[in-house]
């Protein structure tokens, strides 16, 4: 295996509550690794870990156990720091800086030279699409343009590593398809992506490798066709279309997700379902059919199965 | 170290360019104003005083809104970088903690410097309208008030390091307040209860000698001075500033070591 852009093992956080002093276990053993050139979707639930194991790894924080590197370097490694870019989750940037200006600190502090920062800064307004915000202050821009301000200033250094927490929330239809397309984009170049979402379609459209976590732990890791077999059938999804009195209910007997609106009945019949016999019964009841799709596993199933066992557990 | 500097300058940059849009400040300059035409108002009420009168409450303004203003930021710049969490993306990137720390402090040490001079200059101005030059007294005053303001921006941003802005503003207050009476206690531990001297013992050693920077009511040497009256020397300020340097130098390293410990969650 070539070396690890990211490379976490047994990565532990506990926190301590205010006053109470109870134990909070944020992360309990992660062991993970990012491969260079690789798009990584880290997944999980609102308090997952992610963003813990994101602040981690950009040294927010500190662990109380475990180890990680970052292209080589043990963190928290100014020398790693150099080579990644970091768009935190939400984020908060001063409010009275213009974007130019934001970019021009952000460089500042990787010690890029004037004109660099210049040339760099325009590339990157232009590539996020805020030319027309160029002359407005931060506070005036909207979530997603903020979020579009956030990854100029991750990319302002040219990094290796490019790391983002939940770079699609909050974003419309359009913004997150720009945020997929630049991520792409970064892997066409050569650069290695970590970003952690809860949106599983963007993670399954774009991720060479995924790891599911949940409380604290990892659930699952791999590439989306190692974690999801998209030959297993987990059922089959009709819909047709039948009159509103008729009755129903020897169609619906071995059918899970029943809903019916108006002369619509949709249903999902067990995997193993004699589907043939099925359609004709609901034929000699007058239905028309309007569609039959075989369901198989996606990335939501297993995501799905992951973290309730957890919950479970 | 060319890139360490830039990086502790463009911190710093930052924080003046944050400070400078903070309203309360120019609210202060107006206070310091009218501090002014106060101090024209007593001048003449009092007699034969007026152009000590108005020197004295002149470099009082400053001081007192110096250093009141070193407070306010020094407790509220640094914790708003995490409460808002704008450290997140600044401290990502490759600078160290300790950097940004003084960056902060150089930054605000700007700002109050701006201030100071621009309170000096309406103190001047005051002056000239009472016919009272500026004399070499009056700068070694207004230099060992810039170095009071310095030294308690310095005691504000560390206990900011740690604490919350309203904790913050009153340990700095407090240990402000300490700092100008330590005359008082070292007077206490000549008279007070052996608990007295002792609390009063801790307090010299833990406190920044303030009141050097103020040293009217102070004996060096076996004698009473003024900072108003020309045997306060250059030398008395200079080792004055040393004084604080070494407390700046000090509270700064203690906030870099708290900071440098802490989770930005």
């Amino acid at each position: 295996m070539a070396a690890l852009v990211i490379d976490v093992k047994d990565l532990r956080k506990t926190y301590r509550t205010p006053f109470r002093r109870k134990k909070v276990e944020a992360l309990r053993g992660v062991t993970f690794g990012v491969e260079r050139g690789h798009i990584f979707g880290f997944v999980g639930p609102n308090g997952a870990g992610k963003t813990t194991t994101i602040r981690t790894l950009m040294g927010l924080i500190r662990p109380t156990g475990g180890s990680a590197t970052i292209l080589g370097h043990a963190i928290p490694s100014r020398q790693a720091r150099f080579k990644v870019g970091f768009l935190p989750e939400s984020p908060y940037f001063y409010d009275y800086l213009t974007i130019g200006e934001l970019l021009d600190l952000a460089g500042r502090l990787f010690g890029l030279g004037a004109h660099e920062r210049d040339q760099r800064a325009n590339a990157l307004i232009g590539r996020v699409g805020l030319e027309r915000a160029r002359t407005q202050s931060l506070k005036k821009f909207s979530k997603g343009m903020l979020q579009r301000a956030g990854l100029a200033q991750a990319l302002m250094n040219d990094p290796e590593l490019v790391v983002l927490d939940e770079p699609t929330s909050g974003l419309d239809p359009i913004g997150r398809k720009d945020v997929r397309d630049l991520i792409l984009e970064l892997r066409d170049q050569g650069k290695t992506v970590f970003f952690s979402s809860h949106i599983l379609t963007d993670i399954e459209a774009i991720a060479d490798r995924v790891a599911i976590v949940a409380r604290g732990q990892l659930q699952a890791h791999g590439t989306p066709s190692e974690l999801v077999d998209r030959n297993k059938r987990l059922g089959v999804d009709v819909i047709v279309h039948v009159a509103a009195d008729a009755n129903v209910d020897g169609l619906t007997a071995n059918a899970s997700k029943i809903r019916r609106v108006a002369d619509e009945l949709a249903l999902l019949l067990p995997a193993d379902a004699d589907v043939d016999a099925w359609l004709a019964s609901a034929r000699e009841l007058g239905a028309r059919v309007v569609s039959v799709e075989p369901r198989h596993e996606t990335l939501e199933d297993l995501f799905m199965q992951k973290v309730g066992e957890t919950v479970a557990g | 170290m060319k890139p360490l500097l830039g990086r502790i300058w463009a911190i710093a940059l930052n924080t003046f360019r944050e400070a400078a849009r903070i309203r309360v400040l120019y609210g202060i300059l107006v206070l310091v104003l009218g501090s002014n035409l106060l101090a024209i108002v007593l001048g003449r009420m009092s007699i034969h005083e007026e152009q000590r009168v108005a020197r004295d409450i002149g470099l009082a303004g400053i001081a007192l809104f110096g250093s009141l203003t070193a407070i306010f930021l020094g407790v509220f710049l640094l914790y708003t970088e995490v409460q808002r969490r704008t450290i997140h993306a600044i401290v990502s990137k490759p600078i160290e903690r300790w950097e940004f720390v003084l960056g902060k402090y150089l930054g605000m040490a700007v700002v109050l410097t701006i201030l100071v001079a621009l309170f000096a200059l309406a103190m001047m101005g005051m002056l000239a309208w009472q016919h009272v030059g500026v004399s070499s007294a009056v700068v070694k005053a207004l230099l060992l008030a810039w170095g009071e303001v310095l030294t308690v921006a310095a005691i504000a941003i560390f206990f900011s390091s740690f604490s919350t802005p309203f904790l913050s503003g009153i340990f700095a207050l407090a240990m402000w307040v300490i700092g100008r009476v330590t005359p008082d206690i070292e007077t206490a531990i000549k008279t007070g209860s052996a608990w007295i001297r002792g609390v009063a013992h801790v307090a010299l050693e833990i406190v920044p000698d303030i009141h050097l920077f103020s040293p009217s009511g102070r004996t060096i040497d076996g004698q009473a001075v003024s900072v108003h009256a020309d045997f306060v020397s250059w030398g008395y300020v200079g080792l004055s500033w040393l004084h604080g340097l070494g407390w700046i130098a000090a509270l700064l390293a203690l906030a870099c070591l708290l900071f440098h410990r802490r989770d930005f969650a």
